[in-house]
């Protein structure tokens, strides 16, 4: 079932209820006038020159909703926002997907959208890091950038004329994602910001958000510079991947991961917008209370997770006032 | 029925003024007492809840009586066939039981004729030009069988078609109204809503209604057996009452779900 299914002790009850309704009551979007399900009439002045955004139709002269939402006006434009839908792209965000075929000059990867992405083979940087025309040979090699269930950074480039997404991944901090976790939120708990790609120092661990909903939680790689090498070169760099997947990625390391991992899907479970402060403040907080990391998905760490939300939102209420 | 030789084949037609057994109803019998006790206009009460199936884009389960169906949403995906581009969308039903749906443990089967039932029902409801070039696929799962579903049509069917609108509706997918369902068995002379399976075993006819309350749309019309023309009239209008109720029942669930995940 959806929404929240943990087993909670009466009291644990009690301090969840009261802090969600604490929540509730700061949070000023509370307005249940404005949420409408299928077929419902939207309220509106009919002497105005209205635009009919996504969601509504026309009937008899009456403004009707055709999905369940909550209405939005902005200006002369009325639409209807769906609670549930599938992620909407726009151009430049920054999306995070699996590749599932491989085929002729692209890689198609899943995101959370409605069609597979397109990643197209001249929109990726070449391991050599030369820029130049693609041969027959380097769309032979394509597997050896690519494979099928490979996890895969890249940027939304446009919309094709047929509604299906292109991405591209031309710079160093997009590619392949490897040695990690990815975990699947809801994507509109996922908001658009400055920076999508964080550096957690603390912990030597990177952290992408992607605005599809997947999260990428994974080990720290650095960025390999693209130079222009020779074979030589070349044939010594082709080494160095294979040892580095030899390499063991420490206990700790993994501890660190899975534990983040854990404060991500604790605050997806709640319902709170994911950014990179609140999961660092969130497995801070698991340190401090000194909870175990598979304890972090029970019960009692989910109440204590709202009643700090539920705090730290109402201090930021008295400051502003 | 062998056809002449040298004469052309026949098309089949029905024997007519031949009845197979004998009216249970022999006058006005208005003693007929429903094993459930409700009155014969009256349905069974309702129970639908969303967000049944957490790994679908939506889904729903609903209870009527002892019939319990649960409806997975998926989509709109892209559609595993290599398909022309076309510029509306597609959908993609499926019914099927579950092997301890019937009193008797049966083989759980893929009810292909009630899949397209259901896709007819729910076609005219959903706007396929919002999603072009994808599917959405229904999965309707029957988990307890209220009716028979030797004849094809009553029974649940209904059933699942609410659930499966509810569902379409909890995944975000466009559509012009809710779709609500509702059977109608004629025993005689007595018309009698939501029928149950000893209902449905002695009836004479049948008729299952599937409308869009808001819109006073109907957007699949199913007889079978006997019915005469003023018969017709008054189920028709019962089944569009007890249409535009189920569909108040269905927006509160609605509107219970969307205030719930408000905060």
């Amino acid at each position: 079932m959806r929404g929240l299914q943990l087993p909670l002790s009466q009291t644990q009850r009690i301090r969840l209820q009261r802090a969600l309704e604490k929540l509730q009551s700061l949070s000023c979007k509370a307005n249940s006038d404005a949420s409408v399900t299928v077929a419902d009439t939207i309220p509106v002045n009919y002497e105005d020159a209205l635009l009919k955004g996504h969601g509504t139709t026309d009937l008899n002269g009456d403004l009707v909703a055709t999905v369940c939402g909550v209405v939005e006006r902005i200006n002369k434009l009325v639409y209807v926002r769906a609670l549930r839908a599938r992620y909407k792209p726009e151009v430049g965000d920054i999306v995070v997907g699996r590749v599932v075929e491989v085929s002729q000059k692209r890689w198609r990867l899943e995101i959370n959208f409605s069609l597979d992405a397109i990643l197209m083979l001249s929109s990726m940087n070449m391991p050599d890091g030369i820029q130049r025309r693609r041969t027959a040979l380097d769309e032979l090699n394509m597997r050896g950038i690519f494979e099928e269930n490979d996890v895969v950074c890249a940027e939304v480039r446009n919309f094709q004329h047929d509604g299906s997404l292109q991405l591209q991944a031309r710079s160093q901090k997009y590619g392949k994602l490897e040695k990690g976790q990815l975990l699947i939120v809801d994507p509109y708990l996922v908001k658009k910001s400055k920076q999508h790609f964080h550096h957690l120092e603390q912990f030597g661990i990177d952290l992408v958000l992607g605005r599809n909903g997947f999260i990428w939680v994974g080990e720290h790689v650095e960025a390999r510079d693209s130079m222009v090498v020779d074979q030589a070169n070349s044939s010594e760099q082709s080494m160095v991947p294979e040892e580095k997947n030899k390499t063991h990625t420490p206990l700790e390391m993994r501890q660190n991961i899975c534990r983040i991992a854990n404060a991500v899907r604790v605050l997806s479970t709640l319902g709170f917008s994911i950014d990179a402060d609140l999961i660092l403040e969130t497995v801070e907080l698991s340190s401090t209370v000194k909870i175990d990391i598979h304890d972090m998905l029970g019960s009692e760490f989910h109440v204590l997770v709202a009643e700090r939300e539920a705090e730290r939102r109402s201090l930021v209420g008295k400051r502003k006032r | 029925m062998a056809a002449k030789p040298g004469s052309a084949p026949v098309t089949y037609s029905p024997n007519l003024g031949q009845k197979t057994r004998p009216p249970i109803f022999k006058d006005n019998d208005l003693d007929w007492v429903r094993p459930d006790g409700r009155g014969f206009h009256q349905c069974r009460p309702a129970f639908f809840r969303t967000g049944a199936v957490n790994s679908a884009s939506g889904s729903a389960y609903a209870e009527l009586g002892s019939t319990k169906v649960i409806v997975s949403v998926f989509g709109p995906r892209e559609s595993k066939k290599a398909m022309m581009y076309s510029d509306t969308g597609r959908l993609n039903c499926n019914v099927s039981y579950t092997t301890f749906a019937t009193p008797v443990r049966g083989q759980g089967s893929d009810h292909k004729e009630f899949s397209s039932m259901l896709l007819k029902a729910l076609e005219g409801a959903i706007m396929l030009e919002t999603f072009p070039k994808t599917t959405v696929d229904v999965f309707a799962l029957v988990l307890e069988s209220g009716g028979s579903f030797i004849t094809l049509v009553t029974g649940d069917l209904p059933v699942v078609i609410s659930c499966a609108s509810l569902a379409l509706a909890d995944a975000g997918i466009m559509m012009y109204d809710l779709v609500a369902a509702v059977s109608v068995s004629c025993l005689g002379k007595n018309l009698v809503i939501d029928p149950v399976l000893e209902e449905e075993s002695y009836q004479d006819g049948s008729l299952m209604l599937t409308c869009m309350p808001s819109r006073y749309e109907v957007t699949q019309l199913t007889f079978t057996g006997e019915w005469s023309t003023p018969d017709i009239n008054e189920a028709m209008q019962l089944c569009l009452d007890a249409c535009s109720k189920l569909g108040k029942v269905m927006r509160t669930c609605l509107k219970e779900a969307a205030s719930a995940s408000q905060e």
